[in-house]
């Protein structure tokens, strides 16, 4: 047998021609160049669903601004229109949708859509608007699809498009795990040391060592004290580790025990800490009220936040990147050793205990006021343990004073997260305190709400910074559509000229093939939720039509030499298919698996990119060899003649 | 004679492709590459201008208020620059602010990487590579026989070694879209030296007998309209992306354009001399005879 050939082939010498029959096809297949009734409708059912999927896309989207059933809009839609047009801002138009019997979508109902001619004014209208609302919170900028109802019925929607090309915000944030993995560690050592109190151990010290920054966080006990108690010592503490603590490792140090972090327990805490913020994260998006917007995790430490439409960064860069933390603490005598010192807003040094009595996390609702001395306040709502906790603190502490601090996280020059921590008020403790209490002396009320909106967003435990941002403005996104659009049509204008003169009576075949690749391209990526369409994947659309055509050209170059050979046209195809596909394949195969590694790798435009191209490749061989098979069987596959020029 | 004289004219471009190989790594050594923002990290900021608004009248304003040196580049169309900075406590200075004197500003987009997302989108690009290298290397060493493989693939270092080269040499910026398009160039240029290699493969097994310089030939001519018709198809798209897709995707067309270039060149010369510099026989693709007593 000849190896290293796809179909195994019998070679036959008839005079001075080689024929070259493929063995299966004498064997099952009676008739040359058919296709069967089946293999038609699967090709033109895909090429239908997918037009349908990819036509959306075509209409584009419009600005449009969301009106929430709670926002209180007293208005008609035509009392509306009749208002934004005299602000000089033309509508589209205006939709309110009700909750259809049976199906009450309570979300939706009453809510009411703006739909805008030009997208430029989205934030204006929604500032327009929001004075004639109660409730401006419940407006949200949007997107919503411009094609007709009837598409948008049979549920198809249009390619997401990428911040490159719709203009917008991209933050990437870091989250610090290393402070969770401190405050863990502070925790154990306050415990430690009490138990060792308690057991009246003596000559032992716990301290943590920070000084192997690889290893991790350790905590050293050191037992200088040599005394018989010595092994009985270690072995109270190594039970009372297990015990209480058992996510720590205990090994033997130098002069003492070492107590590390285990390791997956490092990364069950990393997850958590990620994750919780990923959550506090999203609910500070929504209060920017953007419906497109996208947060999501990238690798171990990162968050990704992309904000479509949004054109100033700096007023999301303050929810975002102000990472701020409310802690209450117990305040101490002035010059007690057993305390931590933190300064108020004029400087002054201020005792506090070294653990809080509660955190952030703990805090449900914050929301500013104006108290009754005409004074800003924020009243503080606390979940069921904090309030608890709250609750015995201040029994035990009435009449004494609390301090509540305030931490903000950013990050120096060096790039090293720091963290400055101030004490925001210290009040005397009136009453029993619950769960709900009130905070005064936050400043002004601009400042108040400030705070009461970063304490609603919920708590930072762990410091997040921004380490990366862009900023694209809208005209430079609808730029880069336009330019991105007008190589593609270019670049496929040129190639359908080309192979329409090259291989006269083939060409049309290809370029049949070709647009209905792009049809079926675009339709998937509507399709495929999660896809992307980038600048650089234009880019690879443009050179995926290149691509495709290839496809083509070494099957039709495959037919050539057939036809050289002497066989009739009809042969010449069928051979000429089989003898091409597995360098087709080949060729396409190792252009895969860059863009895999690219996908894999790869982030934001460039995953688009790899995108585009992978797809492209796969929509390249069901057209350029399934598709164009199908019609040159129907048109010349019967064609018997010689000497057919192509 | 015809043919006599395609082997010379193969082993002379074999030896310029060899020659520019050099001349390329020589390039990247000495002048290294201006590393996009991707890369470096920093602030990168684009600005529309009046037309009238020269560097001289900029850079000053730009250095004053940022406190260091300020790369000011003119971008693709008259009034509009693209300024680039080092990410520093000073550099937080509003830039709408800044260029007031200079009459109406309009900021078109702005970047701001860290150092740290530099490092490792840098390592990650590098690691990219890497993998797309090797996975392409498993992949025609287990299709092809040995010597043929390491035709295409030397073939494909010289390309990815000559757009590298030419970044090098006109220090246009190298950014992460361009990595894209040099990954790209790493699955595409392969096809022409597939398209070679089948055919020598074909040829090594229908006529044993010929001579390995006359095969090579043989399967050159006979490639020769395909290769030249797949390159020129895509050369057509990616030089209408060039033409027509505007600053952004200039560094990636022009990328892919050398890329695919070059491509076709080093298959024909590089892709099919190496194996025959390495011996490649049409025994490498005969069957084996199988003997009876083991």
């Amino acid at each position: 047998m000849f190896e290293g050939v796809n179909t195994p082939l019998i070679t036959i010498r008839a005079g001075k021609t080689m024929r070259v029959i493929s063995m299966d096809k004498i064997q099952s297949k009676k008739l040359l160049n058919h296709y069967s009734a089946w293999k038609y409708v699967v090709l033109i059912v895909t090429i239908i669903v997918m037009l349908f999927s990819a036509l959306p896309t075509w209409y584009g989207e419009d600005a449009a601004v969301q009106v929430g059933a709670k926002a209180g809009l007293n208005l008609t839609p035509i009392e509306l229109r009749d208002k934004l047009k005299a602000q000089g801002v033309e509508v589209k138009r205006i939709e309110v949708k009700h909750a259809q019997h049976g199906n009450a979508n309570s979300s939706e109902d009453g809510q009411t859509l703006i739909v805008l001619n030009d997208d430029s004014e989205q934030t204006l209208v929604k500032t327009l608007v929001s004075s004639m609302v109660s409730e401006p919170k419940e407006l949200t900028l949007a997107l919503v699809s411009a094609a007709p109802s009837w598409l948008q019925n049979m549920g198809f929607e249009p390619i997401k498009l990428g911040l490159d090309l719709r203009g917008g915000v991209q933050f990437l944030l870091d989250v610090d795990v290393q402070p969770v993995y401190q405050a863990q560690a502070d925790a154990l050592v306050e415990s430690l040391r009490q138990f060792l109190r308690e057991q009246q151990i003596r000559g032992a010290s716990v301290r943590i060592d920070n000084t192997r920054d690889d290893a991790g966080l350790q905590i050293a006990i050191a037992l200088t004290d040599a005394s018989a108690s010595d092994n009985n010592a270690r072995a109270a503490i190594r039970q009372f580790i297990q015990q209480s603590y058992p996510t720590w490792q205990l090994t033997n140090g130098d002069n003492g025990l070492v107590v590390k972090l285990a390791q997956d327990e490092q990364i069950k805490l990393r997850n958590l800490t990620v994750q919780q913020n990923l959550q506090i994260m999203r609910s500070r998006i929504e209060e920017l009220g953007i419906t497109e917007a996208l947060v999501q995790r990238q690798g171990e430490h990162r968050i990704r936040i992309e904000l479509p439409g949004v054109q100033d960064p700096a007023a999301a860069k303050n929810v975002i990147g102000a990472t701020a933390s409310l802690a209450f603490f117990e305040v101490k005598e002035s010059g007690s050793v057993n305390a931590q010192v933190l300064k108020d807003k004029s400087g002054n040094p201020v005792y506090v205990a070294r653990t809080p009595v509660l955190g952030g996390d703990h805090i449900v609702d914050a929301r500013a006021n104006i108290g009754e001395m005409g004074m800003a306040e924020v009243n503080i709502h606390l979940d069921r343990i904090g309030g608890q906790k709250m609750s015995e603190f201040s029994r035990a502490n009435i009449g004494k004073p609390m301090a509540t601090s305030y931490s903000e996280y950013s990050r120096d020059e060096q790039g090293k997260a720091k963290q400055t921590q101030q004490i925001i008020s210290v009040a005397t403790i009136q009453s029993q305190l619950g769960d709900r209490f009130r905070i005064t002396g936050a400043g002004t009320y601009q400042e108040a709400q400030q705070l009461a909106l970063l304490l609603r967003a919920g708590s930072m435990t762990a410091p997040v910074t921004i380490v990366e941002e862009r900023t694209i403005g809208p005209t430079l996104g609808a730029e880069n559509i336009e330019n991105g659009f007008a190589a593609l049509g270019l670049g496929m204008g040129i190639t359908l000229l080309f192979m329409a003169l090259w291989y006269r009576r083939l060409g049309w075949v290809a370029n049949v093939a070709l647009i209905s690749n792009m049809v079926i391209l675009f339709g998937l990526l509507a399709l495929i939720p999660g896809a992307v369409l980038t600048l650089p994947g234009i880019a690879g659309l443009v050179l995926t039509v290149g691509m495709a055509v290839d496809t083509n050209v070494l099957i039709f170059e495959r037919i050539k030499d057939k036809l050289k050979e002497g066989r009739s046209f009809a042969l010449a195809i069928d051979t000429g298919f089989d003898s091409a596909f597995s360098t087709i394949f080949d060729a396409n195969f190792t252009t895969m698996i860059t863009a895999v590694v690219l996908y894999s790798i790869g982030n934001g435009p460039i995953q688009g990119f790899a995108l585009t191209l992978g797809l492209g490749l796969l929509t390249s061989m069901f057209t350029g060899i399934f598709a164009s098979r199908a019609l040159i069987n129907l048109v010349y596959g019967r064609d018997a003649r010689r000497h057919v020029r192509v | 004679m015809k043919n006599i004289n395609l082997t010379k004219w193969r082993y002379i471009s074999s030896a310029i492709s060899i020659f520019l190989m050099l001349a390329s790594l020589t390039i990247i050594g000495v002048k290294g590459f201006n590393w996009g923002l991707d890369f470096t990290g920093g602030v990168v900021t684009e600005v529309q201008l009046d037309k009238r608004i020269t560097t001289s009248e900029l850079q000053p304003l730009l250095n004053a208020a940022y406190q260091q040196e300020v790369t000011v580049i003119s971008a693709s169309e008259p009034g509009r620059w693209v300024l680039r900075y080092a990410d520093t406590a000073q550099s937080n200075v509003d830039i709408a602010q800044t260029l007031v004197p200079l009459g109406e500003v309009q900021v078109l987009n702005t970047s701001i990487v860290g150092p740290q997302v530099g490092k490792e989108l840098a390592e990650q690009g590098g690691l990219a590579l890497l993998v797309a290298m090797l996975a392409i290397l498993g992949y025609l060493s287990y299709r092809f026989e040995w010597r043929l493989a390491s035709g295409a693939l030397f073939a494909l270092v010289h390309d990815v070694i000559f757009v590298l080269a030419f970044f090098a040499l006109t220090q246009m910026e190298f950014n992460l879209t361009v990595l894209a398009a040099v990954l790209a160039i790493l699955g595409y240029s392969l096809n022409d030296s597939i398209i070679i290699a089948d055919r020598i493969r074909e040829l090594l097994i229908a006529k044993p007998k010929l001579a390995i310089q006359e095969i090579n030939n043989q399967a050159i001519v006979a490639t020769f309209s395909r290769t030249m018709v797949t390159s020129g198809t895509t050369l057509m798209t990616v030089g209408a992306l060039w033409i027509m897709g505007g600053g952004p995707l200039e560094g990636f067309s022009i990328a892919m354009f050398i890329g695919i270039l070059t491509g076709t060149f080093s298959s024909i010369s590089v892709g099919t001399s190496l194996p025959e510099f390495l011996g490649l026989a049409p025994e490498h693709y005969q069957v084996k005879p199988i003997s009876d007593t083991p």
